[in-house]
């Protein structure tokens, strides 16, 4: 419309400059015309001219940014020290990498309707980068959670601010930092604090929250990172003993530790094990009624056996943990379960003396029997050759 | 008793022969050999649940349920039989209406060191037995406390809960061991000594005939055939 209106007023009055005006606005046209039907190159756009992150803090470390969505509050003030320590400033990753549909001010309007929701449009852009970590998501719980209407579950934005989220793994290594190790059940906390609570005072936690002990499991080490998977199904139940085992028959931790490495053999030696390790493997959908380590052991709150208090190796905390499958088990029951230990003169002398005594008895009955068997056939050919008749 | 005797007089005319077990007896034979034979069966998948061949066979939760079913139901069974047994041995003995011949006693020893020479070639005639060898003795006192040890053992893992209201929790594992392992040794035993003796040394069928024929008491049992009929068992006695 505007373009028509200029070339009506070239026609009535004539001069140079309307002229020059007309011919620049005609080869403007024509480049837009062209620009608009020639593919353009895929190189990104505004590679060079994307505002520098300095660009961004000289107003977002001001104070007071806030602005409100719905009934939230959306904190705009971004902590330069912070941000400077975060591994994608580290990266050198630019805040509009993130913020893709800002470029400059004025910025265009938040649609989202509350802070959740404007969570969910950005946090899909960590996919640019972090697209294996991001894919494994979509198979976890969090994101079956969120399928399922509940957008309160963990997207990447709760656990890792992207903000303030420091380097987690070693940059040669690719290992968890020990920093990091420890500061993951802290992460999960946010939304899982009973958990947690139980976890802090376990033997686990308590070495990891008030010791720093890396060697002990944090969350992620039985549950997994991204892809983390529903811990209450049968199939998790039936592979616990397998998970557990990962570290309980590795001696390089737990020989620092004087605990034994032989738990999983000693398990799967008796019937609870024996039957548990074949649901496992032949059919681990299914559910099996026999206890796997956390049943006597506990989830979260693991105790040291020898705790005084809540161990089991003291026979009426252990009773409770039998009576929940045999309700009339009285105070000698539990010790029907040989606790992991290998029968011995110490422990068990009475399963020792049994095996010990078929130690002795099995070559002893099996030698006499082939003793006589054998001599009493080699005297019977004897006899045919000579022709002796009696029997 | 009337019944039977056109019987005996009819086999008599071919060959005179001897009672050796009574119906009954062979009935629990029977018994026996059914209900040891299920409890191996079942048994075996259970102690060997390593072995790919047991989870070929309990490749279902259903499937060991009811191979423990079915090895629970034999063990009653058995455990019916043996109460039986012993009741009527106690019963019959302590009335004098059967005799203790089962029992070990110095004879037995005798014997042993007989036969032992005899393997050894060191005298030529083998020992004269009465109604019961020292052998038999052997294969009945052994599997008595071998079935025993198992009948007990077994109601111990069958009943944990029950069992240590009164006794040592140990005792449920050590059951578990004693349990499976004499049932092996219980199985070998069979396979190599009881075989051996009634079917490759010579073909002894009289627990299901219940029958000795005379040629076979004078050779195998002379003590018990002279006790009998008064007569000499065999010339053998005379060569020595």
């Amino acid at each position: 419309m505007r373009l028509g209106k200029q070339i009506r007023s070239t026609h009535s009055g004539i001069s140079l400059r309307a002229s020059l005006t007309l011919l620049l606005g005609l080869l403007f046209f024509a480049y837009g015309v062209v620009s608009f039907v020639t593919p353009v190159q895929a190189e990104p756009v505004y590679q060079e001219d994307k505002p520098a992150n300095d660009f961004c803090l000289a107003c977002h470390q001001e104070d007071g940014l806030d602005f409100k969505l719905g009934k939230d509050m959306i904190p705009a003030t971004i902590n330069p020290t912070q941000f400077g320590n975060s591994v994608h400033s580290d990266e050198g990753i630019m805040c509009v990498d993130c913020h893709t549909d800002i470029n400059d001010y004025p910025h265009p309007k938040v649609k989202s309707k509350n802070a959740r929701a404007f969570s969910f449009t950005l946090f899909v852009v960590c996919k640019q980068c972090h697209e294996d970590q991001f894919l494994k998501v979509q198979d976890s719980v969090h994101q079956r959670a969120i399928d399922g209407g509940n957008t309160n579950a963990a997207i990447c934005t709760d656990c890792h601010n992207p903000h303030t989220q420091g380097r987690l793994t070693g940059k040669t290594s690719g290992e968890l930092t020990p920093a990091a190790r420890v500061n993951i059940p802290l992460t999960c906390s946010k939304c899982h604090s009973v958990i947690y609570d139980a976890y802090k005072t376990s033997v686990h936690g308590n070495a990891l929250t008030q010791e720093k002990n890396t060697d002990v499991p944090t969350c992620i080490d039985c549950h997994g990172v991204h892809n983390i998977q529903k811990p209450t199904t049968v199939s998790f139940r039936n592979s616990t003993p397998f998970l557990c085992a990962k570290c309980h028959t590795d001696p390089a931790i737990m020989d620092k530790y004087g605990i034994t490495t032989n738990v999983l053999n000693s398990y799967v030696a008796d019937f609870h094990g024996t039957t548990v390790k074949l649901f496992e493997e032949e059919f681990p959908g299914q559910p099996t009624n026999k206890p796997v380590c956390t049943d006597c052991h506990g989830v979260h709150n693991i105790s040291k056996v020898d705790n005084p208090k809540t161990g089991i190796a003291l026979r009426e905390n252990l009773l409770v943990k039998c009576q929940r499958c045999h309700p009339d088990a009285t105070i000698d029951f539990p010790s029907a379960w040989m606790s992991h230990y290998e029968p011995s003169p110490e422990h068990y002398p009475i399963v020792y003396a049994v095996n010990l005594f078929y130690k002795f008895f099995i070559p002893a009955v099996l030698g006499g029997m082939i003793f006589f068997v054998l001599t009493d056939i080699f005297r019977r050919i004897v006899n045919s050759i000579k022709g002796v008749k009696h029997v | 008793m009337s019944g039977k005797k056109p019987i005996n007089s009819a086999i008599a005319r071919q060959e005179r022969t001897f009672t050796r077990f009574m119906l009954g007896q062979r009935w629990e034979h029977a018994i026996l050999i059914l209900s040891s034979f299920v409890l191996l069966i079942t048994g075996l998948p259970q102690k060997y649940r390593g072995m790919s061949w047991s989870q070929d066979l309990l490749s279902t939760p259903e499937r060991v349920e009811f191979i423990r079913q079915v090895h629970h139901i034999a063990a009653i069974v058995l455990a019916l039989e043996a109460i039986y047994h012993l009741g009527r041995a106690i019963y019959l003995m302590a009335r004098r209406k059967m005799s203790a011949d089962m029992f070990p006693n110095m004879q037995d020893i005798y014997d042993a060191w007989h036969m032992l020479q005899y393997l050894f070639f060191l005298r030529r005639d083998k020992p004269v037995y009465g109604r019961y060898n020292f052998e038999q003795k052997v294969t009945y006192w052994f599997l008595f406390f071998g079935f025993a040890l198992m009948g007990i053992s077994g109601f111990i893992i069958w009943f944990p809960v029950q069992f240590t209201q009164f006794l040592p929790g140990g005792v449920v594992p050590a059951s578990k061991m004693a349990h499976s392992t004499e049932a092996v040794v219980a199985a070998i035993f069979i396979v190599i000594w009881h075989f051996y003796h009634v079917h490759i040394e010579r073909l002894n069928l009289s627990i299901f005939t219940g029958r000795l024929s005379e040629d076979e008491m004078k050779k195998f049992h002379g003590r018990e055939y002279e006790r009998v009929t008064g007569q000499p068992a065999s010339k053998l006695d005379e060569e020595k």
